[in-house]
């Protein structure tokens, strides 16, 4: 499979961002290795942290030159993890550099006199580095979602101080050079910062109203949103970042979070589905008819431009029925689909949407629909695929659900035949 | 990558407390009363050879014997400076750029007294 060239444009750019400061600090470096090393783990670490903060911005469209928004947030994963290691090899390697000389040589490479202030700048970053990413990473547990977005803003304390670390102890990039790349970089980083943190909610967001909220199931409700103004562009698959306002919701008022549509494109409202697994999804079953919300996006490419260019396969688990439901709502005499659903759920109580699905595999010949009980029949199987689905192996295959359905379909997709570049799956846990 | 993340992270502090520990714990080559012994310029003067290279930095003097072959310039570069005050040049390393933080913290460690 050719990768989109959209993506790799992007994909090339971040490489080339990351690798610029380092190739620049490296042209006439040279002394031991170890020292060597040391201080390129600093640049490429510092580097990495600063874009993985531009590109965490949600700025509308960028994330469509990364493969949608979910990629773009395993992106941002990616280089902060990355970031981290290096950061914390930088003064182990230096501190080894100096180790040749004495024991205490090396000690004070990482303590040295309270004079050094540039070298407790860096301490103090990496701590506060420690301290936003320690949740992310699960170090101790997983953290409530709005717990982990507070302390994630401690990323800021750290990328301040350790350009402040770079601008002051720095020995690759120095002077001039390191004022201009940590300059400009650090700047672009602040932009991101203060879109998300004061022009988003002024330019992205928008006014709609919940104009109705109907009960799918135990726990799953379907809101239909009425916009003020225009209705955004949108497509099956893309997911909005939902900011409910109702006064009287028990939890989660005033907080984003995301949410894929449900509706057709052709709609004139969005439609939403909500499962209550936290908190706030929990208070939103409940939600007001007619109290106002905001929507930013929409985000996410989940099914490529210009269809899949092969028939469909698509695995649903649970509430990650909803791009599919997209899909088939937009279904029409003028929109055909050969697609094959395969609807996951633990028992029948669950399958919400089924009389909706069934009445749209009878309209429509080219959708057809497969119900999977895990309670009657146990894990998704290869075996189960080709039964229902015997022409499986020459489709194109959508995987929507938890994490671990996902890996468990990418198994028994590969078993039944279908090559892995053919497998597109997408699971809502980086958001 | 969660655990291994974790594992790094626990590895790193450990190391750098270890080496912070040794570092107080080692005190045979600490910069101790040697650091304010008086030394002339003419026993620096004296020292001015890549086989023997004191240099005085800001007030201290330094014996960087050990340290001739690693230096990360070309040798000359600090074996010109043996023997002489070389504050300005530490501090702009010829080309206008100071030294890093690390540099200044590991040049005290071959610190052997100070300028009269």
């Amino acid at each position: 499979m050719s990768l989109p060239p959209r993506r790799l444009i992007g994909d090339a750019a971040l490489a080339l961002l990351a690798a610029a400061p380092l190739a620049w600090a490296c042209l006439g470096a040279g002394g031991p290795a170890l020292l060597f090393l040391g201080r390129a783990a600093a640049v490429l670490g510092l580097a990495l942290l600063l874009l993985a903060a531009m590109i965490s911005a949600r700025i509308p469209g960028l994330d469509l030159w990364f493969g949608g928004l979910t990629r773009l947030w395993r992106l941002h994963h990616l280089l902060g993890a990355a970031s981290f290691l290096l950061l914390m090899a930088h003064p182990l390697l230096l501190s080894f550099a100096a180790a040749r000389f004495s024991v205490s040589a090396a000690s004070a490479v990482l303590f040295p006199g309270p004079s050094a202030w540039g070298v407790w700048a860096g301490w103090a970053a990496l701590a506060a580095m420690a301290g936003f990413l320690a949740p992310t990473f699960s170090f101790f547990g997983a953290p409530e979602y709005q717990r982990w977005k507070s302390l994630h803003a401690l990323s800021g304390a750290a990328i301040a101080l350790g350009l402040a670390h770079a601008l002051a102890s720095g020995a690759l990039l120095t002077g001039a050079a390191a004022r201009a790349w940590w300059g400009s970089y650090g700047a672009l980083a602040l932009l991101a910062f203060a879109w998300r943190a004061f022009a988003a909610r002024r330019f992205a967001r928008k006014g709609y109203t919940v104009a109705a909220a109907n009960a799918a199931g135990r726990g799953v409700v379907e809101l239909t949103l009425r916009p003020d103004g225009r209705l955004l562009e949108r497509r099956p698959g893309q997911f909005v970042y939902l900011t409910p306002l109702d006064t009287s919701l028990a939890a989660g008022r005033g907080e984003e979070h995301p949410y894929t549509l449900s509706s057709a494109p052709d709609e004139p409202v969005l439609r939403v589905v909500v499962k209550d697994l936290g908190d706030a999804s929990r208070a939103l079953q409940s939600v007001a008819v007619g109290s106002r919300a905001l929507v930013e996006g929409p985000f996410g490419e989940f099914f490529p431009r210009g269809g899949a260019g092969a028939p469909e396969l698509w695995i649903a688990g649970g509430v990650g029925l909803t791009p599919f439901l997209s899909r088939v709502r937009e279904l029409g005499p003028s929109r055909p689909v050969d697609a094959h659903l395969v609807y996951c759920v633990q028992d029948e109580t669950r399958a919400h949407f089924r009389a909706e699905l069934e009445a749209a595999a009878a309209r429509f010949p080219g959708f057809r629909l497969s119900m999977h009980y895990f309670a009657q029949e146990g894990p998704l199987t290869a075996a189960f695929l080709r039964t229902r689905c015997p022409d499986a192996a020459r489709r194109a295959a959508f995987v929507c659900g938890p994490p671990a359905l996902i890996a468990a379909a990418r198994t028994e997709l590969r078993r039944a035949g279908v090559p892995a570049s053919r497998v597109h799956a997408e699971d809502f846990n980086w958001l | 990558m969660k655990r291994f993340l974790f594992a790094a992270f626990i590895s790193f502090l450990a190391s750098a407390a270890t080496i912070g520990l040794l570092g107080r714990l080692a005190p045979e080559d600490r910069p101790g009363a040697a650091a304010a012994r008086p030394v002339s310029a003419e026993e620096l003067a004296r020292h001015g050879s890549s086989g023997d290279c004191w240099l005085a930095v800001e007030g201290g003097v330094y014996d960087v014997t050990s340290y001739v072959s690693s230096h990360p310039a070309p040798e000359r570069v600090l074996t010109d400076w043996c023997g002489k005050e070389a504050t300005e040049a530490f501090r702009t390393k010829g080309a206008g750029r100071p030294h890093g933080e690390e540099a200044r913290a590991l040049l005290e460690t071959f610190r052997v007294g100070a300028l009269r």
